[in-house]
């Protein structure tokens, strides 16, 4: 019998995972407790957060601490790795649609540094390759990209570039004068079609005029040839469309997870594990079928919860709608132990979550959902999204969470505060969460506390 | 009517021939970074750009999506209610659909001009606009390695603010250490850098600023069968040189036979706060050229501190 949910602490997750163990537990390749990883790959981290006390979770949580692992032995296979940064979820439709080609987001290594509480010395390397502490945690992935202890080294580099932020494409400038070779593709920025020319539906109930939309489908056309020659193997339609449904599969499942998960009365799932499992859309943690079964334990559990109304987090928890990801995961437990529940999210992919257009040809389908980027388009865009999903999950208050040193941080916060108030009228704050934020936990309570005190007054 | 671009890469040819005074925003007497305060992380180069947009009644401003901050300062001045704006999507990679982009973003641009009461410009109107622009360009280039830094800085600045050009005087130069001064906009109240820079014992012999030397690089070529419009895109496309590019391998190509050939000793990288482009070539810029490369921060009100005047005569100093 599955024990009633709640969060446990990596001390109690050892007692729990003997338990499952003896109790029959069966887990994939990647198994295993988690301790392991704080044993093993330093991920200081763990001992400081509080897990979901399901199976589903514990492998979620595996399967997202051994990527890099599986990605070297991918490698050592002979599958062909493709580093993809900065998109957000279209380059690994492509090369996923390819057999024995595996694409991740280098960009992921922004999370080492609080995985590992600095003890990789990862950010103090990158300052030292000239980027320092004025950017964001990404910098990361500069130093992570030369010391091979973290990915294996891509056999092909692609970056999108244009409306991308500043300080991102200034990494990987830098990286490519460190020699590493990037394939660029051109981003527009999207705007909205003007009377006399032709506008083009995009997911998330967005427009852009055709001529963007050509323009990233001839983009994409380039992408492709150069993941097919890596392939050896031409990236035709039929193997984009059936890369696409398989895309679609995850989304879905994704979809239904925050559906089940923020439209309950109660949190069945904690807010770090929905945070997790939404990051699996980019680019499916380099495993796309591993991410479909981990998808299907979660939805499972939580809708096995709702059903026996079990949550993890209490009723009457104030429904936050958080917008970017952290840079400290622990602040996702601390929204919750102050009081707070998350009902729905902006994690900066949310092109990643909507559905991939089946409809029309494959190319062009894959151009419209790189154009829908929240990220590329004017923040107001970005805004009535939020918006909208602030009032389909009933949130009571939006939390901006900023990222250290990210250019797009510095304006988008007072857009989307003032979009927010002007159209729903519920409190906005902004925080900014470093990537270990233990010395800030004071601020950041305070500053959350008083988000959850006005939100609650208001109920009044 | 006036219409104020943010980046000199918006072709001011194409303003003029429809009836339009270009006038580069930088260059303008209400113009002022460091006036209000700033959020952090915010660029005052970009907010100064919003907080000029929004107090335009009767003119018009260009930004562009050259970076973040100024692609964002739209959005923003966009909410706060100014219609007379317009967002100019530069391309970073120099790809055939990059060109594609510039041409669309420069008739797109050219509807925005009709809006304002501007006139649709035939093929010959804008190959005259162009050629005045294009000749002051060159001489102004020439003029550049003898032309005292301020002058240069002075002249280039009245060109992007009505297209004029004032023949400058060549100076001697003097025994100093050369210096190339590189970077993001070097605005007017930043001009006193010049003479402390000169008063340190250096001497800029390379103003590669995005309001420099660098920004008179769009150059057009007429051959007989040319439509201007075509040489408008060419000449700003194929010449174009900054730090968004991707790759920034012009910037870099560009820059080094200026650096060699005027025996440059050391880079001072200007900078605003929050400019992420720039701040991350510091280091390449040295791996590059194996010079010495001092970063200096536009501070918020004008002029320098005397932090950073003190950390400038030091860099010039060690170059002695």
């Amino acid at each position: 019998m599955n024990p009633a949910p709640r969060k446990l602490n990596l001390d109690e997750w050892d007692e729990r995972y003997e338990q499952l163990c003896r109790d029959g537990l069966r887990e994939p390749g990647y198994g295993g407790s988690l301790r392991r990883h704080v044993v093993h790959e330093k991920d200081f981290r763990l001992e400081q957060l509080q897990f979901d006390n399901s199976a589903a979770a514990l492998r979620l949580w595996n399967f997202l601490l051994t990527e890099n692992a599986r990605l070297h032995q991918a490698r050592a296979r002979g599958d062909k790795i493709v580093g993809t940064m900065k998109d957000l979820g279209t380059v690994p439709v492509m090369a996923y649609s390819l057999p024995g080609v595996r694409a991740f987001y280098p960009d992921g290594a922004w999370w080492t540094p609080c995985l590992m509480e600095c003890s990789d010395k990862l950010l103090q390397q990158a300052e030292a390759m000239g980027i320092d502490a004025s950017f964001c945690p990404v910098r990361a992935m500069l130093p992570a990209f030369e010391n091979g202890e973290h990915f294996p080294k891509p056999d092909l580099l692609i970056c999108s570039t244009g409306a991308v932020c500043d300080d991102f494409s200034a990494i990987a400038q830098r990286l490519e004068h460190r020699g590493h070779s990037i394939l660029w593709w051109e981003m527009p920025r999207r705007r909205a079609p003007a009377a006399n020319e032709i506008s083009c539906a995009l997911p998330g109930n967005l427009t852009a005029p055709k001529i963007q939309v050509d323009c990233v489908r001839t983009e994409l056309q380039r992408v492709g040839q150069a993941l097919g020659e890596l392939a050896g193997k031409t990236l035709d339609d039929d193997c984009l469309a059936a890369g696409i449904r398989a895309a679609n599969q995850v989304r879905q499942l994704l979809n239904s997870l925050r559906q089940t998960v923020y439209s309950a009365p109660a949190a069945p799932l904690p807010a770090l594990e929905m945070l997790v499992a939404e990051m699996l859309a980019i680019h499916f943690c380099s495993d796309h079928e591993e991410t479909i079964a981990v998808l299907d334990g979660l939805l499972a559990e939580a809708q096995a919860r709702v059903e026996q109304n079990q949550f993890v987090i209490s009723a009457d928890a104030v429904r936050i709608f958080w917008v970017n990801p952290v840079a400290d995961l622990r602040a996702m437990n601390l929204l919750e132990e102050l009081g707070g529940r998350i009902c729905g999210s902006d994690y900066m992919f949310t092109h990643a979550l909507d559905l991939i257009p089946e409809n029309l040809p494959p190319l062009e389908a894959l151009a419209r959902i790189a154009l829908a980027d929240p990220m590329v388009g004017p923040t107001a865009d970005r805004a009535a999204r939020i918006v909208r999903d602030c009032l389909a999950n009933r949130a009571e208050a939006v939390v901006v969470s900023r990222i250290p040193g990210a250019s797009h941080c510095a304006r988008e916060g007072e857009i989307i505060r003032e979009i927010v108030r002007q159209q729903i009228g519920i409190p906005v704050i902004e925080l900014e969460i470093p990537p270990v934020c233990d010395a800030m936990l004071p601020t950041l309570g305070s500053r959350l506390q008083a988000l959850l005190e006005t939100a609650r007054a208001r109920r009044l | 009517m006036d219409v104020f671009f943010t980046s000199p890469w918006i072709p001011a040819e194409w303003i003029r021939a429809h009836g339009h005074e270009p006038r580069g925003l930088w260059s303008a007497e209400n113009f002022q970074p460091g006036a209000s305060p700033l959020s952090a992380g915010v660029c005052a180069f970009a907010e100064a750009a919003v907080r000029f947009a929004e107090a335009q009644k009767g003119s018009a401003v260009i930004f562009s999506t050259a970076c973040d901050q100024m692609r964002r300062g739209f959005d923003t001045a966009m909410l706060h209610g100014q219609r007379r704006a317009f967002l100019f999507n530069f391309p970073a990679t120099q790809t055939a659909v990059a060109k594609d982009i510039f041409r669309s973003e420069l008739e797109r641009l050219g509807q925005f001009l009709l809006t304002l009461g501007g006139c649709a410009p035939s093929p010959e109107l804008l190959r005259l606009k162009m050629l005045p622009s294009g000749a002051t360009r060159k001489h102004l280039l020439e003029s550049a390695a003898t032309s005292s830094p301020r002058g240069f800085a002075e002249a280039v600045a009245q060109f992007h603010w009505d297209g004029t050009f004032s023949p400058l005087p060549p100076t001697a130069p003097p025994n100093q250490i050369p210096l190339a001064l590189v970077g993001g906009p070097f605005l007017a109240p930043h001009w006193k850098l010049l003479d402390e820079i000169e008063a340190a014992g250096g001497r800029v012999v390379l103003n590669a600023t995005k309001t420099g030397e660098r920004s008179l690089s769009p150059s057009f070529v007429f051959a007989a069968d040319t439509n201007p419009f075509d040489a408008l895109i060419h000449g700003y496309c194929d010449h174009l040189v900054d730090v968004f590019q991707r790759p920034n391998t012009r910037l870099y190509s560009w820059l080094k036979p200026r650096l060699a050939s005027r025996q440059v000793r050391g880079i001072v990288l200007w900078h605003f706060t929050g400019c992420d482009l720039w701040r991350a070539e510091a280091q390449t810029l040295r791996e590059s050229f194996g010079l010495p490369v001092l970063l200096l921060e536009a501070s918020e009100e004008p002029g320098n501190t005397p932090r950073e005047l003190t950390r400038l005569q030091a860099f010039v100093e060690t170059l002695k």
